[in-house]
């Protein structure tokens, strides 16, 4: 027998180790539940927060809420509301009782029951029927036929409840139950259309009373506020995802940005300063972009799947290659989808991102797909006129197989069909020519409306004084703070061989000589007619105007007084023309040697060596104020006093030939003719990088340089951290590296940009991504939106809103311009173009935007507006350009294209005589202030023509405008209340004429009829009358 | 033993979950914002007055006749022509239509509401009265007395901005500002030579001056106050004035042609 205490089992217990072992592992298993459950859900602790919070929000709330909606309740106007309903209701309730006892007691119930019977027997019939249709042999057939007869002469015993509650026993036949149940059912349908009649005022009550609580509760209502509450009751703690399935998105955001989409505003301030639980900051946004469709990472970046952390959801880590953006970079999202747009709306900060890049040179160096519009298309349309011709070619090549082949054939009717065949190739390919001469003239169209960032710089011997080049080459931005020029990397031998070149390839011209001006007049013009919309004046603190073009507070240390007349008084105007196939510039001696004369303009733009489309205009975006030259000559005279005391060192350096060919070395270099025209360099191509997917190219592949450990110490190493420190400082990558020959240093000049400007530019190419999401969801509007995006090209290129309010709550020049705030210059501004679609006919746009002084004769003035001191320019706007600005208007206006005009019901002589009455009426106002083309009242005049309506407005539009003027441009001129409502139409809200007596129709009908039946006859019995009228 | 160890073991491993479920105690309470100060009446009994006069100096300046001629039914209504009100100085030496008011030092509070309204009219085709305060959200009734049309077109730059026509001998028109500015001009689109200009204050505090020049700001808690003076042509200028309980001060302003 063994010794039980020697028994390892028995004698050395295991418990212990069991027990820690055991311990172990439960704690194991406990920390790997609370990771799981806890710890690696942050989210749960997220929610239940919310849940909290919110509800303290709306507990908070809701007392403010009732107590608003008890006061409005409590007002007479909701008061009487309210009795008005009950009253309407209670007169009525009598006989809705009496319909209501009808049909629920009565007619529903024998419905009912003789319905029953009823089907009882059509189901026999239908049975039977079947079997006529079946059966074979006609005795068979009319047998049946007989026992279809007998069940319809049958008697059938129906129990019919009465109102009363008792039945009555009814016998009827088959016919009869059917015409019984139809007789009834209609009495049913007639009662209850007679209860909804006489319930109609009350319901219509009820709604306006209802209306009158909700128009005048900007906060949830209690009911929303009690659904909420109920809500957040059954608050259940869960993942919250979008799933968009087509695109295999799933974005779980929103389970912890549980504010994002309530119903009510959530501020950080109402979630108790936690910033997760905000609402979404723009509702309309997320009304356009719906999370069910979209999702969220989409837009703001960050990985939508990750739950576990704040830092994994954002993305915000170093394995996930698109992390959230950024607060001051968030509209880079936009950009993925909208790239083919240069103004978005909501997204201000990308709009300007993208107009620095467009404005400011970028493109000159950086292809950006889109960007070289005119480029681009112009290759476009040479491919599309080539493969045109080739198919050309080919048709009339096979025509003529054809006709061969016809003349040979034995067969008449193949012949025929042959003959036919190289007919109609020919018509066809003689619609090829009609669409080869449209792109062709699109392509004459596009080398006009190429522009280049800055000035042209073959004109600097004729433009510029010498001592001052060099100066500027070497730091722009130190002359001129803030101008678009960046400041290169140069050392003084560098900026002396390239201003030498620039000078020596300058061309030289004959400039008329031009008398002095009168600076002061020349000061009054320059801040009145429109200049400080693009250029400022003034320095530091004290400049004023506008950022698209340059500061001129010292243009007069630079400029050549007779050149800058020829500038200001036509900027277009071009020394010698560009050959762009001989690729030179044309002399007068080619003009004489093709016995041409030497002119050339927008008329006269074809070659006289091969006849092909010139450059003949400079490539500015600047365009004609059409001033006479006395004025040309007193602006130029003022912005000749605009100097600072300076003196310039001497410069002869700059005709010494031994330095052009270094010179012409560093321009190419450093990628001059990017922004500048430049002799020899017409067509020069780009030297930067492409970056129209600058946003998501690896990370490796970003030239961190040296500072790639730097970068990631200090949290840099993104591509926002990389974009933002190059913006500021273009040579930061070159810090620390070897480069002996200065050529190898990075060319990128600076840009001298703000933080702001920064922030913009790098929203911008932080968007520029390859799209990870399908190209359906980009923003490529097929509808009348593509007339739009195209359109705002245009209006950046040319700076119309430097002038012009183009889009709801967009600002121009003039509203901050401090001349401009007084009241009386208020009325100078430049007018609002929103609605301007709606308003003006696309012909006369059209035409008016070609030449807005409406006249042939007369250029020195305003189409419309000839009492504004500030001009409508002339912007020499190609075929191309004019159409889709017209369109751009139309679209942004909804309106159909083509125009076609409403038709007006015809005014009678009596109505034209009212109309003309009233108009000239001391009791209304319109012609004290608008002109009617006489020149004495005219000079008075405040407003347009409208005598000229017709042709310039749309009739819809100008009643619209006539009833509240300032609805559509709030600050106008034209006093709203012109008009008063009386029943369904507008009547005259003054005095009217005693001939109105009686009339019925409406009086801003008949003045918009008048106005746009108006005859030139008319337009005398008008002015007579006026004068009579004034003369009272 | 055994059982010893294998209960602190669940005990342990209970508590650890425990502990997971607990939360953290909710953050302060965000405070109850601050009530809003009441409507309490002046304090008659120890209230200051501050007076004073607006005096000018220099070439007196001549005003300009006003040319009705593009509306005779204006024309018409002046026997002599009418003068520009634009600087009228007064026979002793006192500049008339200055705007004078308590810019600043007033205590946080709201005070009384004015009940009446105030008038602006179109006589003549001039504003009557050329300058006038009234208080925020005060009405002001505005009536056409002309047989011509009128609009009214304030250009505030902190208030709302509108353009009504009115008819002659047209419906009185009851308008308000919500907002304190100094000045609001107003004009006639049609008749441009028609300019008034409407103080609007958040206080009871403000007076226009007469054909006297002086004015009286009645009723002013005991502080420290700056007094604004503002004049369309001449521009602004501030003083500042300390006065105790019941006190009156004299506080004169001049401005130079």
């Amino acid at each position: 027998m063994t010794d039980p205490e020697k028994d390892p089992v028995v004698h050395s217990s295991l418990s212990r180790h069991l027990v820690i072992w055991s311990t172990l592992l439960v704690l194991s298993l406990v920390w790997a539940l609370a990771d799981e459950i806890y710890f690696m859900r942050p989210w749960k602790r997220y929610q239940a927060r919310f849940v909290r919070l919110y509800s303290a929000f709306l507990k908070k709330e809701k007392p403010a809420g009732a107590e608003v909606e008890q006061k409005i309740k409590a007002t007479s106007e909701y008061q009487r509301l309210d009795r008005e309903m009950k009253a309407a209701e209670s007169a009525v309730m009598a006989k809705v009782k009496a319909i209501d006892d009808e049909v629920n007691l009565t007619l529903v119930p024998r419905i009912l029951a003789l319905n029953e019977k009823f089907q009882e027997s059509r189901a026999e019939i239908v049975a039977l029927t079947y079997k006529i249709e079946t059966a074979s042999g006609e005795a068979a057939k009319n047998s049946i036929r007989a026992d279809i007869e007998k069940i319809k002469q049958r008697a059938v015993t129906v129990n019919l409840p009465k109102a009363d509650g008792t039945e009555e026993k009814v016998e009827y036949q088959y016919a009869r139950m059917e015409a019984g149940l139809d007789a009834w059912k209609t009495q049913k349908a007639k009662r209850l259309q007679e209860r909804v009649d006489l319930l109609k005022p009350a319901t219509e009550l009820r709604a306006k009373r209802d209306q009158y609580l909700s128009d005048r509760m900007a906060e949830a209502s209690t009911d929303v506020l009690n659904g909420l509450e109920n809500k957040v009751r059954s608050f259940d703690i869960r993942i919250r995802q979008i799933h968009v399935r087509d695109v295999d998105l799933v974005d779980r955001c929103e389970s912890c940005h549980l504010g994002a989409r309530e119903p009510v505003v959530l501020t950080r301030a109402s979630m108790g300063g936690e910033g997760m639980f905000t609402s979404h900051p723009n509702r309309e946004l997320l009304k356009i972009h719906d999370p069910e469709k979209f999702g969220c990472s989409p837009c703001h970046g960050g990985n939508g799947i990750a739950t576990s952390s704040e830092e994994k959801g954002h993305g915000r880590h170093k394995y996930w290659l698109w992390p959230m953006h950024y607060r001051e970079n968030f509209e880079a999202g936009c950009q993925q989808c909208h790239y083919r747009e240069v103004v978005t709306e909501m997204a201000d900060r990308l709009n300007e991102g993208r107009e620095i890049f467009r404005n400011r040179g970028c493109r000159g160096c950086h292809r950006y797909e889109g960007y070289d519009r005119e480029k681009d298309e112009l290759d476009g349309v040479y491919q599309q006129i080539r493969q045109h011709e080739s198919q050309k070619a080919e048709w009339e090549r096979e025509s003529g197989f054809s006709i061969a082949k016809a003349d040979k054939t034995k067969d008449n009717s193949e012949a025929q069909r042959l003959y036919a065949l190289a007919e109609n190739l020919k018509v066809r390919s003689s619609g090829l020519d009609a669409r080869i001469e449209q792109l062709d003239m699109r392509s004459k169209n596009l080398l006009r409306e190429i522009k280049k960032v800055g000035p042209n710089l073959k004109e600097v011997r004729m433009k510029l004084r010498k001592e001052w080049l060099p100066v500027w080459i070497e730091n722009p931005n130190h002359w001129r703070a803030g101008t678009k020029m960046p400041t290169f990397r140069l050392d003084k031998d560098e900026v002396r061989a390239i201003a030498a070149f620039v000078w020596q390839s300058g061309v030289t011209g004959k400039l008329a000589p031009q008398a002095k001006g009168d600076p002061e007049k020349g000061k009054e013009s320059f801040e009145t007619r429109g200049c400080m919309a693009c250029h400022s004046m003034g320095e530091g603190g004290q400049k004023q105007g506008g950022t698209f073009a340059a500061n001129l507070s010292r243009v007069g240390e630079k400029v050549n007084y007779d050149y800058l007349v020829r500038w200001v008084h036509n900027p277009r105007e071009r020394t010698l023309p560009y050959d762009p196939i001989e690729k030179r510039d044309l002399s007068e001696e080619d003009y004489k040697k093709a016995g041409v004369p030497f002119v050339f303009d927008v008329e006269h733009s074809q070659s006289p060596i091969g006849g092909h489309e010139l450059v003949v205009e400079n490539m500015t975006p600047m365009p004609s104020l059409r001033l006479t030259t006395e004025e040309a000559r007193n602006i130029a005279s003022y912005l000749m006093t605009r100097t600072r005391d300076e003196s310039y060192a001497s410069a002869d350096f700059l005709e010494d030939p031994k330095l052009k060919p270094r010179g012409l070395f560093l321009v190419k270099n450093y990628g001059c003719a990017a922004c500048h025209e430049i002799a020899g360099l017409e067509e020069e191509q780009r030297i930067g990088t492409e970056l129209t997917r600058e946003g998501s190219k690896p990370i490796e592949r970003l030239d961190f340089a040296l500072l790639g450990h730097k970068a990631e110490k200090e949290g840099w190493y993104t591509h926002k951290g990389f974009f933002e420190h190059k913006l500021k400082d273009p040579a930061v990558y070159d810090e620390g590296k070897e480069k002996p020959n200065k050529l190898e240093r990075l060319k990128m000049p600076n840009f001298n940009l703000g933080k702001e400007e920064i922030d913009a530019v790098a929203t911008f190419l932080l968007g520029s991504v390859e799209p990870n999401i399908p190209a359906r969801y980009h923003y490529a509007p097929s509808d009348q939106r593509q007339d739009i995006v195209e359109g705002w090209w245009i209006v950046r290129k040319y700076n119309c809103m430097g002038c012009h309010r183009v889009r709801v709550g967009q600002n121009t020049l003039f509203e901050v311009l401090p001349r401009y705030q007084d009241p009386d210059w208020k009325e100078q501004r430049p007018p609002s173009l929103v609605g301007e679609g709606a308003r003006v006919d696309p012909v006369w746009l059209m035409r008016f935007l070609n030449n807005p002084s409406l006249s042939e004769k007369d250029q020195d003035r305003n189409g419309v507006r000839q009492y504004l001191k500030v001009r409508m320019p002339t912007f020499h706007f190609s075929d191309g350009e004019l159409r889709k600005l017209v369109r751009f208007f139309e679209a942004l206006s909804s309106q159909a294209q083509p125009y076609i005009a409403q038709k007006l019901d015809p005014l009678s002589e009596q109505e034209r005589s009212m109309a003309r009455a009233l108009f000239s009426s001391e009791g209304a106002p319109c012609l004290k202030c608008h002109a009617t083309g006489d020149p004495n009242r005219d000079k008075r005049a405040t407003a347009p023509n409208f005598l000229f309506a017709k042709e310039r407005l749309k009739p819809g539009w100008t009643k619209r405008w006539m009833l509240d003027p300032a609805r559509m441009a709030p600050g106008t001129a034209m006093p709203s209340g012109l008009f008063a409502k009386q029943g369904d139409r507008w009547v005259f809200a003054g005095p009217t004429p005693a001939s109105f007596e009686g009339y019925k129709k409406d009086h801003a009908d008949l003045l918009v009829r008048y106005m746009f039946q108006f005859t030139p006859e008319e337009l005398n019995r008008l002015r007579a009358s006026a004068g009579a009228g004034a003369g009272r | 033993m055994k059982k010893f160890w294998i209960s602190l073991g669940v005990a342990a491993a209970l508590m650890l979950n425990g502990c997971g479920g607990g939360e953290k105690k909710e953050e302060k309470k965000a405070e109850a914002p601050a009530a809003a100060p009441a409507a309490a009446p002046v304090d008659d009994a120890n209230a200051a007055t501050v007076t004073g006069k607006v005096a000018f100096s220099g070439a007196k300046p001549t005003a300009k006749t006003i040319s009705m001629e593009a509306t005779p039914a204006c024309a018409r209504a002046h026997s002599t022509p009418q003068k520009s009100e634009e600087a009228v100085v007064n026979d002793n030496g006192t500049l008339r239509y200055t705007f004078v008011w308590v810019k600043a030092g007033l205590p946080d509070r709201q005070w009384p509401a004015a009940s009446n309204t105030v008038a602006l009219d179109q006589s003549g085709c001039m504003y009557r009265p050329h300058m006038l305060g009234v208080r925020a959200g005060q009405d002001i009734e505005v009536t056409n007395s002309d047989p011509t049309n009128h609009n009214i077109h304030p250009l505030p730059k902190v208030n709302r901005e509108w353009n009504e026509s009115q008819p002659p001998k047209g419906d009185k028109k009851i308008k308000q500002f919500a907002r304190e500015e100094v000045m609001i001009p107003v004009k006639c689109n049609v008749h441009p030579w028609m300019k008034s200009y409407i103080g609007v204050v958040n206080h009871p505090f403000f007076a226009v001056t007469g054909e006297d020049g002086a004015f009286t700001l009645k009723g002013l808690p005991p502080g420290e106050y700056t007094i604004e003076a503002w004049h369309e042509k001449y521009g602004a200028m501030e003083q500042k004035v300390k006065v105790e309980a019941k006190e009156s001060k004299a506080v004169d302003f001049e401005f130079k042609g």
